[in-house]
C-alpha cells in the first residue's frame, strides 16, 4: 500500500470515527433540531413584538381637517393610492373630520388625543393646506399632501380624476438585474457566514477528548497527526453536510409552500454564473470555508488543556467569523476594488468573498484558482497545527529536515 | 520479513529543555525475540519508545522498525500499548479493538470478528458489547492490550504493560505475550518488575539516567554479580571467620559469602581440615533484581 492511500484510509478511519461518535448521540439530536428550538423562541418572541407593534399601529392615524364634500372625495383617493402600497407597508389609516372654529387649535389639540395617535394633521384649504406631524410623522405628511393634491385634482375635474386605459406588460430580463446579482451575492456571503457559525466552530473542541482520555498516544503511534487533524475536520464537516442536508431538505419543502409572489422575489435573485453553477459553487465555498475557519480552530483548540480554556476560545473565534463577514459583506458590494481582492486573497474570507464573486461576475477561471489556493491554506493549516501539537503537547521537537539527516555509517 | 532485527536503533537523543532524557540509547531487537528495557522511573524508557515509534522524534540518532527507516512506513505491521492507557469511553469493547485494528491496516469487519475471538480468548467475553467506561481498569487496559494485537503485528510494544494490572491478568498478560511471540512477533516491553522480566526476556537493556548501562540476556544481567555461598558449619565458632573468605557474613545457621573466584573446593577442604564440617552448603545465583541494583546503582533504583 502506498503511503498516501495509507494516509487517506487513516484519515477516513478517524473521521468514521468522530462522526459516528458525534451523529449516534443523544445530544446530536438537540444540536439538530435547535434550529427549531431557536425558531420556536424567536416565533414567541415575533409574536409578541407584532401584537405590541399592531396595536400602536391600530392607533396611529393621518387626520384631515375638511369640509363633508371634500372629504368624501378625499377618502375616495386615499382608497385608490393605497392599492400601491404592500400590505403593512401603508400609511395610518386616514379620519377625516369637520373644521372647527378653530382648524389650527383642531389640529394641535389631535395630537394630545389618548384614544389615538396622530402621525399628522392636514386642515386648511387643499391648494394651501397646513400638514402638522409628529415624530416619524414625515411620510405620513407627504401621503396627506399627495392626498390632498389627488384630491384637488379631482375637485377640478368635476369630481372625479379621468380615467386612463392601462397596458401592463411583464417583462423577463435575459441577465440578472445588477440589484439581484448584488443580493445574490450578499445572500451567498451571508448563507455562509450562518453556517460556518454554527458548525464550524464545534472543531474547536474536538481534540480536546482525544487529548484527555489519553488516546492521542495511541493515534500518534500509529497515524500521522496530520490525519489525525485532517481525519477530525472531515469527521466533523460530515456532520456539519448532515446538518445542512437535514434542514436544506426541510426548507426546500417550505418553499414550495411559499406564495407566487414571494417565489417570484426569490427568483429575481440571478447570480452572474447562473442558478445551477452557482449552487456548486455555493457549496464548495461552504466545504472551504469550514475547512478553512475548521483547521484553524481545531489548530488552536487543540493546545487547550482545559475545557475552560476551550470555552474562552469561543469569542475570538466568533469575532473572526464576524470579522470575515463584515470584510466579504464589504468586497461583494464593492466588486472590482482592492478590498474585494482583498477579501478574495485573504484565505479566511476568499470562500465568503468568492461566492460574492460568483454572483457578480459570470467567469469561472477565477474559482478554479480560489478552490486551489483556499485548498492550499486548509493544507497548510492543518500541517502548522499538527507541528504546533507535537511540537507543544506531545513534547517533541520537530523532525530534522530531510537534507540535514544523515544515516549512521 | 526477513530482517536480522525488528529494531535497531542507534545514539538516540532527546532533550526536554536543557536536560537529556534520553542521552545516546542503542537498542537492537532481534526479530522473534521479547526483549526488555528496563530501568527505574524516569530513566528515559518510555521517552526511548516514543521515539522509536515516530510519536516523537530524536533529537539526534537514527533508527529502523521492521527494516524501514521512517517508523510511518512500519505502523501497519506495529503494535503500541502506550503507558497511559487510553481508550474511548463511550466505545464499545469490540468497537474499540476493532477500531485500533483500522487505525494499522485491519479492515473493520475482520477486526470485529478478531475482537470477538481475542476477548472470548482472554476470559472477556462477556465484555465484547459493553462500553468502555462500564468496564474495570484492568479489563479495559485487556481490552486495549488485544487492541493492539488484533492486527497481528510483526512488532509489539508494550510500555509498563504489567502496572495497574492484578496477579491474575499478570499472569494473563504473561501468556498473550508468550502467545504473540510463538506466533511470530516481536516483543518490546519496557518494566521496572524484574519478576516479569526475568521470566519472559530473552535479552534485556537496563537504562538509568537517560544512558544504557547494561544490553545482554538475562544470565549475563545476573553474572553481573558473582554467585553466593551460603555454608553451615556443624559447629559454631567465632574462629571460623579466620577460615572464611573476608567478606563472609554471618546468617541466622551459617554464613554467606561470594563465591571465591577459585572455586568453592579448595575453601571446603580447608574447613574440613580445621573440624567445621559441612552441615550445610548451596550456591545461589543472584537475581535479576540484585543485578539491576547493582548496574543502575543503588541510589538510582529507588522509586
Amino acid at each position: 500500500m502506498t503511503r498516501f492511500r495509507r494516509t487517506l484510509r487513516q484519515t477516513f478511519t478517524i473521521a468514521r470515527r468522530d462522526f459516528t461518535a458525534t451523529v449516534f448521540t443523544p445530544i446530536f439530536l438537540l444540536f439538530l433540531f435547535a434550529p427549531l428550538i431557536m425558531g420556536a423562541f424567536g416565533a414567541v418572541g415575533g409574536l409578541g413584538a407584532a401584537s405590541v407593534t399592531d396595536g400602536a399601529q391600530d392607533k396611529a392615524q393621518i387626520i384631515a381637517i375638511l369640509p363633508a364634500a371634500e372629504s368624501r372625495m378625499m377618502a375616495e383617493a386615499d382608497t385608490q393610492l393605497r392599492g400601491i402600497f404592500r400590505p403593512g407597508e401603508g400609511p395610518p389609516d386616514l379620519t377625516t373630520q369637520p373644521a372647527s372654529a378653530d382648524p389650527a387649535a383642531q389640529a394641535r389639540n389631535a395630537f394630545d388625543r389618548n384614544d389615538i395617535d396622530a402621525a399628522a394633521v392636514l386642515y386648511g384649504p387643499l391648494a394651501a393646506p397646513q400638514i402638522l406631524y409628529g415624530p416619524r410623522g414625515d411620510r405620513a405628511a407627504g401621503y396627506l399632501a399627495t392626498l390632498a393634491q389627488t384630491t384637488l385634482a379631482a375637485q377640478q375635474a368635476g369630481g372625479t380624476l379621468p380615467p386612463i386605459d392601462v397596458t401592463k406588460t411583464r417583462i423577463t430580463r435575459s441577465r440578472g438585474s445588477v440589484g439581484g446579482q448584488h443580493q445574490s451575492a450578499f445572500f451567498a456571503v451571508f448563507g455562509i457566514f450562518f453556517l460556518t457559525l454554527f458548525l464550524s466552530g464545534q472543531v474547536v473542541g474536538t481534540m480536546a477528548e482525544e487529548r484527555n482520555n489519553k488516546v492521542i498516544e495511541v493515534l500518534a503511534a500509529a497515524v500521522p497527526l496530520e490525519s489525525v487533524f485532517f481525519g477530525k475536520l472531515i469527521g466533523m464537516f460530515g456532520v456539519a453536510v448532515l446538518f445542512v442536508a437535514f434542514w436544506g431538505t426541510v426548507v426546500g419543502q417550505v418553499t414550495t409552500l411559499l406564495p407566487a409572489g414571494a417565489a417570484a422575489a426569490i427568483g429575481d435573485l440571478r447570480p452572474a454564473v447562473g442558478g445551477p453553477m452557482f449552487a456548486l459553487l455555493f457549496a464548495g465555498y461552504f466545504t472551504m470555508a469550514y475547512l478553512l475557519l475548521g483547521s484553524v480552530f481545531l489548530g488552536v483548540g487543540a493546545q487547550a488543556s482545559t475545557m475552560r480554556e476551550i470555552q474562552m476560545l469561543s469569542l475570538p473565534i466568533t469575532i473572526l467569523q464576524v470579522a470575515m463577514f463584515g470584510l466579504s459583506s464589504a468586497a461583494v458590494s464593492r466588486p472590482g476594488t482592492w478590498i474585494a481582492t482583498l477579501a478574495e486573497l485573504f484565505p479566511l474570507s476568499s470562500p465568503f468573498a468568492m461566492a460574492g464573486h460568483a454572483a457578480n461576475a459570470p467567469e469561472l477561471w477565477p474559482h478554479v484558482a480560489a478552490l486551489a489556493w483556499q485548498a492550499l491554506w486548509v493544507t497548510i493549516f492543518i500541517v502548522v497545527g499538527a507541528r504546533l501539537f507535537r511540537r507543544g503537547v506531545l513534547q517533541s521537537g520537530s523532525a530534522r529536515p530531510f537534507w540535514r539527516r544523515a544515516k549512521p555509517h | 520479513m526477513g530482517e536480522e532485527w525488528a529494531v535497531k536503533a542507534s545514539g538516540l537523543v532527546k532533550r526536554f529543555g536543557d536536560r537529556r532524557v534520553v542521552d545516546g540509547v542503542d537498542i537492537a531487537v532481534p526479530t522473534g525475540a521479547i526483549y526488555g528495557v528496563l530501568g527505574p522511573n524516569g530513566a528515559g524508557k518510555t521517552t526511548t519508545l516514543r521515539m522509536l515509534l515516530g510519536i516523537i522524534e530524536p533529537d539526534e540518532g537514527h533508527r529502523t522498525l521492521l527494516g524501514f527507516d521512517s517508523p510511518r512506513d512500519a505502523s501497519d505491521h506495529v503494535g503500541y500499548l502506550p503507558e497511559e492507557r487510553g481508550l474511548y469511553p463511550a466505545m464499545k469493547a469490540r468497537e474499540a479493538i476493532a477500531f485500533m485494528g483500522a487505525l494499522r491496516g485491519l479492515d473493520w469487519k475482520t477486526g470485529r470478528a478478531r475482537a470477538v475471538t481475542l476477548m472470548e480468548g482472554a476470559g472477556l467475553g462477556h465484555a465484547v458489547d459493553e462500553k468502555i467506561r462500564k468496564l474495570s481498569k484492568g479489563m479495559a487496559q485487556l481490552v486495549q492490550l488485544l487492541g493492539s494485537v488484533v492486527h497481528q503485528p510483526d512488532l509489539l510494544v508494550l510500555d509498563e504493560p504489567f502496572s495497574g494490572l492484578d496477579p491474575v491478568n499478570q499472569e494473563r498478560l504473561e501468556k498473550l505475550i508468550l502467545v504473540e511471540r510463538d506466533r511470530g512477533a516481536s516483543i518490546l516491553f519496557s518494566t521496572h518488575i524484574m519478576s516479569h522480566a526475568e521470566r519472559l526476556c530473552d535479552r534485556l537493556a537496563i537504562i538509568a539516567g537517560g544512558k544504557r548501562r547494561f544490553e545482554g540476556t538475562v544470565d549475563d544481567a545476573r553474572g553481573v554479580l558473582p554467585q553466593r555461598v551460603h555454608y553451615t558449619p556443624h559447629r559454631p565458632d567465632p574462629a571460623i571467620r579466620g577460615v572464611l573468605p573476608p567478606d563472609a557474613l554471618p546468617d541466622r545457621d551459617g554464613w554467606r559469602f561470594e563465591l571465591p573466584g577459585g572455586g568453592i573446593e579448595t575453601l571446603l577442604v580447608r574447613l574440613i581440615d580445621a573440624g567445621y564440617g559441612i552441615s550445610g552448603l548451596s550456591i545461589e545465583r543472584p537475581g535479576l533484581h540484585e543485578a539491576f541494583v547493582r548496574i543502575v546503582g543503588q541510589q538510582e533504583a529507588q522509586p
